[in-house]
């Protein structure tokens, strides 16, 4: 008790040299938040972004499919699964999807096409595709009028086909059979943009497809779209152990989007050395204070040791002096940062010209409150100043007390 | 009657060589209970020395030193800590407060390191700041307080905790001669009030004319030893 209230006198002392130090490390704190805020944030924002658009949070494959996705290796009992993930409270839809890469013919002109069987339904709970529905009207599940199968199309491709929504559109592909798959299909809708993920697309619904590539009810992908992209990693764990089948491979968007993770994690490291240097010079400062708040006490320290204080007690004093000092600066620079934060969460800063990755626009970036971006700068910055405390705190403590008594 | 303190061909000395200071040499001395004791002698003739060895703050360079026959000369730092918490109590020249702490703190925090519970803690505060009369300015900080008042808290903190020994090196050395006496006359009532051994470093005459031994100290030797019956 007394202890502290050495402590908490002893920084009231020196105010201005106080205030000085609550300043730095305040700031410090203040950075540091918004860098990871903002970080945090945007990466937040990007991943929710490309999650919701067409990856979604997990999927699940064949083992083995995202390395070489093959037309034969197909998941069999999708309905059961999918009503077996429907079930976990954390899921917010489940979709399933037959790729079968494909050459398209229209109006004299052949291109390859990325040719893709959805659930109409299903999918827009899980992505944003019907919201991209820019001509015509989002795929349903039966025949059109002229009695084809509806297909909805990227807009790059159309635009090279020269086809537009009502025309015929031919697909050439192969089988599941070994037969040459070939069938005529009714443009229904144009999707996205000519830039966008989909733009050399072609969408069919799961029936179509199957009647197309002569397959029965079996899938090569399900997506799950979660609560949140952060609870991925932890979910898909969980899956693939409660559905204990070696065939199937759960993987996160983390897993799915290896390259633009990887890219993500090393540029958080050049965050966290942008991080460490502004700590750096935080601890400088924060070094500087102890030290000569400790020297010039030197006498004082003599005349505690002198009347029976033991080195411990001379070092607690100078670390809980130091912990009061980082604690006051933690709080001020969180009320100063919360208001910045908060702003930068709801309003973000446009960007001056929308980044393109991977198809996804982004056109702001964002800030994010979190327990991470709260708690980690008050960790470092409280972290740091008892380490730098550690050197005044030992050298004072060791001290003789006679030597202390000495320096006046 | 027990010996407070007893130094057996007690050395101290400073350097190496050319360098060696002998700042007590073959120190031999009883201190008996009760004793208002004055240990004077030239600059540099080894008082401090001899008075920061007795009070644990400096270890000897050969013999030995016991306080109430238990050998102290030989204890670890800790021990030491601990030893000087427990049965000595110091008042310095000067600057023997905590700055931060009121009177009454500065007076407490013995107390504290001793784990005295809280309710005996203010009843001793409330009484030795009477016997110092200083009643009234317990909340007052050192900076509030004139010389001859801190080191009258000094004194109060060095009695607190009943110590075998109270080691002042030169307490009224920065004080005028009237607060000078008027805080040695205080110690005087206390000494004989409590029974309490109090040893002296001094320049100071009235030091000496309370004192009832007196203690002659020449380059680290003793060289006179009086008693009398003041
Ligand atoms: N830490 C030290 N290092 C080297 N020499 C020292 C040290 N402390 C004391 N001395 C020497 O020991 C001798 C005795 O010093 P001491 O301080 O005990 O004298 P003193 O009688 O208290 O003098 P004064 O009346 O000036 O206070 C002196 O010669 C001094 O220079
Ligand atoms: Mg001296």
């Amino acid at each position: 008790m007394l202890i502290l209230k050495l402590a908490l006198r002893n920084i009231q002392r020196n105010r201005r040299r106080s205030l000085l130090t609550v300043l730095s490390m305040g700031g410090g704190y203040f950075l540091l938040s918004l860098m990871l805020s903002m970080t945090e944030g945007s990466y937040s924002n990007m991943i929710d972004l490309f999650t919701r658009d067409h990856t979604g949070h997990v999927q699940i494959h064949k083992s083995n499919y995202l390395d070489r996705p093959s037309l034969f290796k197909r998941i069999n009992n999708s309905a059961a699964l999918i009503a077996l993930i429907q079930e976990d409270p954390q899921v917010v839809s489940v979709t399933a999807r037959i790729y079968g890469p494909s050459l398209a013919y229209g109006k004299n002109k052949t291109f390859p096409a990325n040719v893709i069987g959805i659930d109409p339904q299903r999918e827009s709970a899980t992505t944003y595709l019907k919201k991209k529905v820019n001509q015509g009207v989002y795929l349903s599940n039966g025949m059109t009028v002229n009695g084809y199968f509806p297909a909805m199309m990227g807009k790059a491709l159309a635009k090279n086909l020269h086809l537009n929504v009502g025309d015929e559109l031919v697909l050439i592909s192969q089988g599941v059979d070994g037969s040459i798959a070939n069938d005529i299909f009714e443009v229904v809708a144009i999707v996205g943009t000519s830039e966008s993920y989909e733009r050399m697309n072609v969408y069919l619904s799961l029936n179509g497809m199957r009647q197309f590539l002569s397959m029965g009810g079996q899938v090569h992908e399900l997506v799950i779209s979660l609560h949140h992209h952060s609870l991925a990693q932890k979910f898909s764990e969980n899956l693939q152990s409660t559905l204990q089948q070696d065939d199937l491979k759960v993987s996160s968007w983390q897993q799915v989007e290896k390259v633009f993770y990887k890219s993500m994690q090393l540029d958080k490291k050049g965050n966290y050395v942008s991080m460490g240097i502004i700590i750096f010079i935080v601890s400088i400062g924060v070094l500087n204070t102890v030290l000569m708040g400790t020297l010039e006490r030197t006498r004082e320290f003599g005349v505690l040791r002198a009347i029976g204080t033991q080195p411990v007690g001379i070092f607690k004093l100078i670390m809980l002096e130091s912990l009061f000092l980082s604690l006051v600066s933690c709080f001020s620079g969180l009320l100063v940062s919360l208001p910045v934060n908060y702003w930068l969460t709801v309003e973000g800063i446009a960007m001056p010209q929308p980044v393109d990755m991977g198809g996804v626009l982004f056109e702001s970036m964002r800030g994010e409150i979190s327990w991470f971006t709260i708690g980690v700068p008050a960790l470092v910055v409280i972290g740091s100043t008892l380490l730098v405390s550690l050197i005044p705190g030992i050298r004072a403590a060791r001290i003789s007390p006679l030597q202390a008594l000495q320096a006046v | 009657m027990s010996h407070v303190i007893e130094t057996k061909k007690l050395c101290r000395s400073f350097g190496k060589e050319e360098t060696l200071v002998k700042a007590l040499s073959d120190v031999n001395l009883i201190i008996e209970e009760g004793e208002f004791t004055a240990i004077i002698g030239p600059s540099g003739s080894g008082k401090s020395t001899l008075l920061q060895l007795v009070g644990g703050l400096d270890e000897p360079t050969s013999g030995d030193i016991f306080l109430d026959s238990k050998k102290i000369s030989q204890m670890s730092g800790t021990e030491l800590s601990d030893f000087r918490r427990d049965h000595i109590g110091f008042i310095f020249q000067a600057y023997n407060l905590i700055p931060v702490l009121s009177a009454e703190e500065n007076i407490e925090y013995i107390m504290l390191l001793q784990n005295v519970p809280a309710q005996e803690r203010s009843k001793r505060v409330k009484e030795i700041l009477q016997a110092v009369g200083l009643q009234g300015k317990e909340n007052r900080r050192p900076a509030q307080l004139s010389g001859g008042q801190q080191q009258r808290v000094a004194v109060a903190r060095a009695m607190v905790s009943q110590p075998r020994l109270i080691l002042a090196d030169e307490p009224t050395a920065n004080l005028d001669s009237h607060t000078g006496a008027a805080l040695l006359d205080m110690m005087k009532q206390l000494n004989e009030k409590e029974n309490m051994t109090f040893v002296f470093s001094t320049h100071d005459p009235m030091v000496m004319e309370r004192a009832n031994r007196i203690i002659k100290l020449h380059d680290g030797c003793i060289v006179g030893d009086e008693r009398r019956s003041a």
